[in-house]
């Protein structure tokens, strides 16, 4: 409330107190006769009373409102930064987990790699071409094909 | 005229009781979450291919490139899957 970020609270208890004693003291006028014009002014004295009262009992009611709302935004904003260390610290765990899968992955290639550099590299003149086995190169192009990417 | 003195000023502390709930500003805000980094933004690398002259280890070291390829790939994928779960769980925790 932008009212409230104005003025003081304090100011509206003020209101409100005032109201209160002008609307008291404008009932125990009668009773104040060594102020005699004072009488003159009850009811524009009980008008403003009733403004007054009216003007502290809701800006009363706006300021515990708006402090209950400034509650929960405090915990709403305690809430949202918990939510950010949690989000960080989960990316770290997956960068962790993906980091950890890769690098499996890669050895795992390699160590194939170097299987194939010691095992397959033998069928080599078996399966070259004009050889026993020549690799059809319908072979090759099923697999180039199934390599290409999506258009 | 003081009657219509009295409506205006009575119009005006109406509208003014009105104002004070007015607000401009949002007081909490929650960030897009981050992404877990380079480690999964680097998009996918396209499969390697055969020359049609390859002997048959280098086809089977294209296949196995190929294969690490998308296993790599499917981690990405699946840290992304994750990522997204994970900050769902996060997010609809905050209320």
């Amino acid at each position: 409330m932008w009212m409230l970020q104005w003025l003081p609270n304090w100011i509206f208890y003020a209101v409100l107190i005032a109201g209160v004693f002008g609307l008291v003291v404008s009932y125990l006028i009668r009773f104040l006769s060594f102020i005699p014009f004072l009488y003159i002014y009850k009811t524009p004295i009980q008008i403003g009373s009733m403004i007054a009262i009216a003007i502290g009992t809701f800006m009363s009611g706006a300021i515990y409102d708006n402090d209950a709302w400034e509650a929960r935004v405090k915990e709403m904003q305690e809430k949202v930064a918990a939510a950010e260390v949690q989000s960080k610290e989960e990316n770290v765990k997956i960068v962790e987990k993906v980091v950890t899968k890769t690098q499996v992955i890669k050895t795992r290639g390699q160590d194939i790699v170097k299987y194939v550099d010691r095992e397959v590299v033998k069928y080599d003149t078996k399966f070259a071409p004009g050889g026993e086995c020549e690799i059809p190169k319908e072979f090759i192009k099923a697999i180039n094909d199934a390599a290409e990417p999506p258009k | 005229m003081n009657m219509i003195k009295l409506f205006v000023l009575a119009i005006f502390i109406i509208l003014a009781f009105l104002a004070t709930g007015c607000s401009t500003t949002v007081p909490v805000t929650m960030k897009f979450p981050e992404s877990p980094g380079i480690v999964v933004m680097t998009p996918c690398p396209q499969l390697e291919k055969v020359q049609d002259d390859a002997k048959l280890s280098d086809i089977t070291k294209t296949i196995t490139v190929n294969y690490g390829t998308y296993y790599e790939c499917a981690v990405k994928n699946d840290a992304w899957i994750e990522w997204y779960q994970k900050q769902k769980i996060i997010f609809e925790g905050v209320k």
